[in-house]
């Protein structure tokens, strides 16, 4: 081993060895006794785009149509919030409502442009649902000065420059128009550098949202819109469905698809769109679970296991795990509801579900991991949340 | 409900993992508490549309096999998790791209094979190569025995280690120098110093001779179902054995009682009772805001003062819509330099001048790890000095990564050739902005501290103890002696384990 010839090194090299313990502390000793800087621009930004919550207050209520509100949401000083997260168009905020015992949190996609958010303000648009608990506490309990608590902007229902096509064909839904009216904002705004086409169906004149903001928006040249009725004939709309020749006279070359709204929507324009034999990549749904069907109509027995307390309760084969979890006054981490995000990741210790998840990793689905957002019963179930 | 705990570890990160095994296997109650919802911190995995990627993980060195056993296969031996977790092996060391000279160099694993290929590469090479993974195995063995005892005097290092205690104190360079290396096989061969974080002229030759001759010669593992499985099954493994693992549970302050550490409060204003605690995290955040200013020796104060913020990340997360071979790409990974000189390579960096990156193709070792006709490729980047922070706003956020995105993307495809954006079926950006909320450490570094000058390996290792400033806090990680990497972390954090276990002997006694 002595045979290694390393040229020019010998005494000087050792003794530097030798001394390293003592130079270092001597670099330690010379350094001045300030404060440690804890305070850095890309940790202050981080804090700023993600908050862990933001205390809101609703500032004004818009009547869109007889089922259709929009919030104007402001922070809540008071609750220490000063401002408001900036955010992607097509992103949605997890709004916590307590009603009674029960914490409940709904995703809705932000509809207004993310210029909005750097004045402080978002705006959240509610389709009032026949047997939605958290719509309808927005329609009657929710008033100007009422206050909760929102997450994080978050989601991937975004236009992504580096990914897409410069030609978009939106394709909404109903309330489905929110992504869009978002993204048509921040188009106008400079924000945003594509061509937009929204094709919005909707039954009758009266369930289009933001017709008037829609309006404005289409006399920029990047932007264009167009109403499809499905229930109501006028000579000023198209009548039916969005078909290919509803598509048709806006195709580029290159084209990518953003669909958006009802199960019944993305069934027909799924089928529409084979037609133009499209690779994935060109075609972007944001889905909406609840829509799906899959549901055995019984009860089951769930037990719920948490940190600190286990709990017994029903679920319908009807509903999600979590949907039964929230109702029974059970606190779980949560936020996209459509099996995405991922927070509310759970054991699944025994028993089965159905599940459209396709977002788990592969080995939390090989060691019964589940998201009981997006998973039904269909037998007895015993659940460790991650809480 | 009982809420004190024989150990408390923060941060669920690939060493508070290992650490809070270690101490329940030892009967020890365990407490981890972690921020994110899932453990692993930035050795994680997340979803977009069919692809699964792995945040951060490239390689893990110092694995090796049943046959060949390196020091993470003994641990993960000890550990009971051996046969757990599945792995595959990288089939090559590394393929590198010099653009500004349009050259590229593909070495192989195994120390005779790639001073084979090296001397293809650089005729006469072949001797200073020797030398330097002779050179490289004495230094090995010398950092091993100086793990297993602290207080070896100098002439027994000097009988046994001569050459090591030569190059002890050097730069990589000045070794390279001593060696006669050639230039350019002295370039080829400092590839993976960006792995470390740290340029040829300031790392330490002792820390850079030691991975590479791991990683020739013990090869290098990815696990088959990502490092998400590693985590969840650690986890799993910690709870069996009768830990706690509480998430989404962000720690803010440390407690003392009587000037000594008893327990931890949770940003929800909770509190947890331990006598010893494992940190997973940065010690800017530890002794800056955690700790009560009043506990904070001076000491704490002015090392961490003394220390350099390390490398900052960058990576780019594509699922592709087509198949590796359809696009071209053929290796696992492809370092993009503009130049080898890591000097000057590390200087561009520092402006964010130059778009270099290390691309990984997964794929390409583990063919079923996304769709048939698809590819997962990464590139990773890394920043340093105030490069990104100075540019950044919550305004201009988006488009910054898109632009920084977007040039490197460019410059990955001119510098191979290989067209990747038309196949774009999924993107994921993550900056410094995303490492900082993640992983909760300053600026988004993600390779701990800089190793450089006095705060290299050696003197970090022999000033451990030392610079243990609070009695019963164990730091573990990346900010840890040997910085970062899969390895090096799991590694830290049985040490820490370990240390911990001795604390508390020590307070029987």
């Amino acid at each position: 081993m002595n045979d290694l010839k390393l040229d020019g090194l010998g005494k000087k090299e050792r003794l530097k060895f030798k001394n390293l313990s003592k130079d270092r502390e001597k670099v330690m000793a010379s350094t001045p006794l300030d404060n440690i800087k804890v305070d850095y621009n890309t940790n202050e930004i981080a804090r700023s785009l993600h908050p862990k919550l933001q205390y809101v207050k609703v500032i004004d209520i818009i009547n869109e149509s007889s089922d259709v509100k929009t919030f104007l949401l402001a922070p809540n000083e008071e609750k220490g919030t000063k401002k408001l997260a900036y955010f992607k168009a097509g992103q949605y905020i997890s709004v916590r409502i307590r009603i009674g015992k029960c914490l409940y949190k709904r995703p809705y996609t932000l509809s207004c442009s993310p210029k909005l958010a750097l004045n402080n303000r978002y705006t959240i648009t509610i389709k009032r649902k026949e047997e939605g608990v958290v719509s309808n506490h927005f329609f009657n309990n929710i008033t100007v000065g009422s206050s909760f608590v929102v997450s994080a902007p978050s989601g991937t229902f975004c236009y992504e420059r580096i990914r897409d096509a410069k030609n978009v064909i939106a394709i909404a839904g109903g309330s489905g128009i929110t992504p869009f009216i978002s993204m048509a904002e921040a188009i106008n705004d400079q924000l945003l550098n594509f061509n937009l086409t929204i094709l919005y169906g909707a039954k009758t004149r009266k369930d289009i949202i933001f017709k008037e903001k829609l309006d404005k928006l289409s006399s920029h040249e990047k932007i264009k819109v167009k109403y499809i009725l499905s229930e109501e004939e006028s000579d000023k709309y198209e009548t039916g469905f969005i078909e290919k020749e509803t598509i048709d006279p806006y195709l580029v070359e290159e084209n990518s698809f953003f669909v958006c709204g009802p199960m019944e929507l993305y069934k027909h324009i799924n089928e529409v769109l084979k037609e133009y034999n499209l690779a994935k990549k060109f075609i972007r749904t944001d889905l909406f679970f609840s829509e799906i069907e899959v549901r055995r109509e019984e009860n089951f027995n769930v037990k719920v296991i948490t940190k600190d307390k286990e709990f017994n309760i029903t679920c319908n084969g009807k509903e999600t795990l979590l949907s039964a979890i929230e109702k029974n006054g059970i606190l779980a981490p949560s936020s996209c509801h459509v099996g995405v995000c991922g927070l509310c990741r759970s054991k699944l210790i025994s028993g089965k579900i159905k599940t459209f998840d396709s977002d788990l990793r592969v080995s939390d689905k090989n060691l019964n991991y589940i998201h009981p957002c997006s998973s039904f019963p269909e037998s007895d179930i015993v659940i460790k949340l991650p809480n | 409900m009982d809420n004190s705990y024989d150990a408390i570890v923060i941060g669920a990160g690939n060493a508070g993992l290992i650490s809070a095994l270690k101490l329940v296997k030892e009967n020890k109650k365990v407490l981890i508490l972690e921020s994110n919802n899932v453990p692993g911190g930035m050795a994680t995995s997340f979803i977009r549309g069919r692809f699964e990627f792995e945040a951060s993980l490239q390689a893990i060195s110092g694995y090796g096999s049943s046959e060949k056993p390196g020091p993470l296969y003994k641990l993960f031996e000890k550990l009971d998790i051996v046969d757990k977790i599945k792995f595959i092996n990288l089939t090559e060391a590394f393929h590198v791209y010099c653009k500004e000279k349009k050259e590229d160099y593909v070495m192989p694993f195994g120390i005779q094979e790639f001073i084979n290929k090296m001397n293809e590469y650089v005729p006469n090479s072949e001797k200073a190569m020797k030398k330097f993974f002779i050179l490289a195995e004495e230094v090995q063995k010398a950092l091993l025995f100086l793990e297993n005892d602290k207080n070896v005097n100098s002439q027994t290092l000097l009988e046994h280690f001569p050459n090591f205690i030569k190059v002890a104190a050097l730069s990589t360079d000045k070794v390279f120098k001593a060696l006669k290396m050639p230039k350019k096989a002295a370039e080829i061969l400092s590839t993976y110093w960006v792995y470390l974080g740290s340029p040829t002229s300031t790392l330490s030759f002792v820390h850079f001779a030691s991975m590479l001759l791991s990683y020739i010669y013990l090869g290098a593992v990815v696990p088959e179902k990502r490092s998400h499985e590693i985590n969840t099954i650690l986890a799993e493994e910690i709870t069996k054995n009768g830990g706690v693992i509480k998430y989404l549970s962000t720690v803010q302050e440390i407690l003392f009682e009587e000037g000594k550490v008893s327990g931890v409060r949770l940003s929800d204003g909770k509190d947890f009772k331990s006598k010893h605690i494992l940190f997973n995290g940065s010690p800017t955040f530890l002794y800056g805001k955690m700790i009560p200013k009043e506990h904070v020796p001076k000491e704490a104060l002015k090392l961490t003062n003394s220390r350099v913020l390390g490398a900052r990340g960058f990576s780019i997360y594509l699922g592709l819509n087509q198949s590796p071979e359809d696009i071209g790409l053929t290796d696992y990974n492809y370092f993009i330099y503009h130049s080898l000189d890591s000097n000057s390579e590390f200087e561009n960096r520092s402006a964010l001048k130059n778009n270099s990156c290390v691309a990984t193709v997964l794929n390409n070792i583990n063919p079923h790890c996304s769709p048939a006709g698809t590819t997962l490729i990464t590139l990773t980047s890394t920043f340093f000095g105030d490069a990104f922070d100075s540019k950044v706003t919550e305004e201009n956020y988006f488009e910054l990564k898109n632009q920084i995105a977007e040039n490197m993307i460019n410059n990955f495809e001119e510098t191979t050739g290989i067209n990747i954006k038309s196949y774009i079926e999924e993107i994921e950006i993550a900056s410094p902005v995303t490492f900082a909320r993640y992983g909760g450490h300053p600026e988004g570094i993600i390779y701990g501290y800089k190793l450089t000058g006095l705060d290299n390996l050696l003197p970090r290792t022999l000033n451990k103890e030392k610079e243990n400033f609070i009695p019963n806090i164990r730091i573990c990680g990346g900010f840890d002696a040997w910085g970062n990497g899969f390895s090096n972390t799991y590694l830290s954090g049985y040490r820490a384990a370990k240390q911990t276990l001795l604390d508390m002997k020590g307070e029987e006694e």
